[in-house]
């Protein structure tokens, strides 16, 4: 029998029956809710599924029934609080091992070999003007860095490394090149976000300093120097700015050119490399600073460096090139957007 | 019950009812964001737009240049102690680069870490903001690390962490989820996640006379925003004064009162309480426990007796429950 009285759509049960009926559930998905997710023993655990069904059914009775606004909200802060707790951003795949890491880095290389070769391009063609021009004619550095920076390292390279460095000096440099490396590298990655531009003219500008600043001291005529010093690291440096501004050009052109997706879509979409790409252009100039500051400037003879510079330019090039070939089963995708 | 205090939100009452107000009306407050969980269920976020954010970034630079400053105090205490505060000495220059690294976390990891460990930082803490995904998840190391990679663009004009954040606020005022540029690209939105604390019902009292129901039609029907209108005014008249009640009253009273064919209302506010009152529970009865399939919950509510001349007693619904009387 219809009850004339009550609106279709409406709850039979009034709000009081419902609040004091389901208050006991509440409070316990609460106290649940209330310790850290790390925390929870395996009973709480087997509870929360159920409670927050009930809940999550209860958000939807109470909104259709038309139950005051209070309670409503109620429940939808409690819904939520339990979905972030339910939800949580581990996928099934699990942390990824170190070895997955070492696998993925080059394959990310190689999956945007073209925003790669632009950005070495972009490099490593001011770095011949710089030091090409700089060899031809002094003033042409000058115009690029600053004189007295220009002159230091002049006068640095030309004394030679004979002395080596000490531990100190040496932590100091670390320090120093991690501060502003790691900063510059990063900076070039974020600035590809202005349609890719950023990235081109800071790889651009770094381009032609290096070269420039290369140029004037081999002018100088420590030119032998300059390049045992920079071949331990160079490797390692260069090819990380080189990634970075790579990445910051995958980002620029997904954001320019985002082939029928929304910009955002095509963003989230290359998302996932460009987190690999810059975590490991990151350790590449972690291990350039240390290279640098403890093995660049010690008391090594100069073959040795030269070297060993070579090797370590040889072993990056084969692990871009042919790093993390062998297939591996490609695990389910990460729910949500497959960042790691 | 956990309640946290937020100074800078407006009272609690109101605003949590306004928004579960919206429930299944035309389009939710432009500040929130709806998601929908697996199991299909509606709930909604607030998103914190710039004012929030701002002030929260403000606290971390706080936090981040008093920490660097004291760092650097230790830093210059200890070489002081060692009485290596000299150009030549190694120690000294070794500090130095400590210092160095430690300002690049502070540049670069602080917010990246806090937020991919606890989804916060401290001075978004404060505030009681926390960053998600787009779609209500707790986010990732990747995410956390690319949308503070980004801050570099974000904060130009600036050097550091502190700037003008001109494309931030570009950003936020262009998509509808105050996303800035990192949002964008890390598929991340910052939410003030509500925690409210249930209240009662609204009761009337005194409860209704009989003179009163007389005075008004059988069936009172109020629309769902009607009802939301009049709860709101309710519940805020505690904290308003007599007359500025009755003010308020006033003004809907002639509607209703010509809707429900009602001569002469003598107090506003209390013609507007029955009528809510009877309103919000039409045809609803005390059902018994039994009705609840909770997840093993015992126990029943004391049943209170509704108006006896909403229901006629021979209605086969109504008759069982008073009849059976209070389960336990």
């Amino acid at each position: 029998m219809s009850d004339l009285s009550r609106p279709r759509g409406l709850s039979a049960i009034s709000e009081q029956a419902f609040s004091a009926n389901r208050e006991a559930d509440w409070r316990a998905l609460e106290q649940l809710l209330f310790k850290p997710f790390s925390t929870w023993d395996v009973d709480a655990l087997a509870r929360l599924s159920p409670l927050y069904r009930d809940v999550s059914s209860d958000l939807s009775r109470a909104t259709t029934a038309g139950y005051s606004g209070q309670l409503v909200a109620y429940l939808e802060s409690l819904t939520a609080r339990a979905h972030a707790a339910m939800y949580a951003r581990k996928s099934i795949r699990g942390r990824r091992s170190w070895g997955e890491w070492f696998a993925l880095f080059p394959r990310a290389i190689r999956t945007h070999k073209w925003a790669m070769t632009i950005a070495f391009a972009l490099f490593f063609v001011p770095f011949a003007i710089g030091l090409f021009g700089s060899l031809h004619d002094s003033e042409f550095a000058i115009r690029v860095a600053p004189h007295e920076m220009l002159d230091n390292l002049a006068d640095a390279y030309t004394e030679g490394f004979s002395k080596g460095r000490a531990t100190g000096e040496g932590i100091a440099m670390a320090g120093y090149y991690v501060n502003n490396n790691v900063g510059i590298a990063l900076r070039c990655f974020a600035l590809g976000m202005v349609f890719g531009l950023g990235s081109a003219l800071y790889l651009v500008y770094n381009g032609l300093a290096t070269g420039a600043i290369m140029g004037y001291v081999a002018a100088k005529g420590a030119g032998g120097n300059i390049l045992t010093f920079v071949l331990g690291h160079s490797s390692f440096e260069l090819g990380a700015i080189i990634i970075a501004g790579g990445a910051g050009l995958v980002m620029g052109w997904s954001f320019v050119s985002p082939k029928g997706k929304s910009r955002a879509a095509a963003l989230r979409a290359v998302a996932p490399d460009l987190v690999v790409l810059i975590v490991g252009a990151a350790v590449m100039l972690f291990c350039a600073a240390a290279i640098e500051a403890f093995w660049s400037a010690s008391a090594v003879p100069d073959t040795v460096k030269r070297v060993v510079g070579g090797a370590f330019f040889l072993a990056l090039v084969v692990y871009v090139v042919f790093g993390g070939r062998r297939q591996r089963p490609a695990g389910p995708p990460s729910p949500g957007t497959g960042l790691p | 019950m956990v309640a946290v205090a937020r100074p800078l939100a407006p009272s609690n009452d109101s605003r949590s009812a306004t928004r579960g107000a919206r429930a299944h009306l035309d389009a939710p407050l432009d500040t929130d964001v709806a998601l929908e969980t697996p199991e299909h269920v509606v709930f909604r976020y607030r998103v914190a737009g710039p004012a929030l954010r701002t002030a929260a970034h403000l606290i971390d630079l706080l936090l981040l240049l008093t920490a660097s400053f004291l760092f650097g105090l230790i830093l210059v205490g200890i070489a002081l102690l060692l009485g290596i505060a000299h150009e030549d000495s190694e120690l000294g220059k070794a500090l130095i680069g400590v210092g160095l690294v430690f300002l690049f976390a502070v540049q670069w990891l602080y917010f990246a870490i806090c937020e991919s460990w606890k989804g916060t930082t401290p001075g978004k803490a404060v505030l009681g903001l926390r960053v998600v995904t787009k779609e209500g998840r707790p986010i990732g190391f990747g995410a956390a690390a690319l949308r503070n990679l980004l801050r570099a663009v974000d904060m130009f004009p600036g050097v550091f962490v502190v700037g003008l954040y001109l494309p931030a606020f570009v950003a936020m005022a262009i998509t509808g989820r105050f996303q800035r540029l990192g949002d964008l690209l890390a598929g991340t939105m910052v939410v003030v996640p509500e925690r409210t604390t249930n209240v009662q019902p609204l009761r009337l009292q005194p409860a209704i006379q009989p003179g009163e129901r007389a005075a008004l039609p059988e069936q009172i029907r109020l629309s769902p925003e009607e009802l939301r209108a009049l709860e709101l005014f309710l519940r805020r008249r505690g904290r308003l004064g007599v007359a500025r009640e009755q003010e308020l009253a006033r003004v809907l009273t002639p509607a209703f009162a010509a809707r429900f064919h009602v001569s002469q209302v003598v107090d506003p506010v209390r013609f507007l309480s029955v009528i809510y009152d009877i309103a919000s529970r039409a045809g609803r009865d005390e059902a018994p426990a039994q009705e609840f399939a909770g997840s093993g919950v015992a126990g029943g509510p004391v049943h209170s007796r509704p108006p006896a001349n909403l229901l006629t007693a021979a209605s086969p619904v109504t008759a069982g429950p008073e009849r059976q009387g209070p389960r336990s």
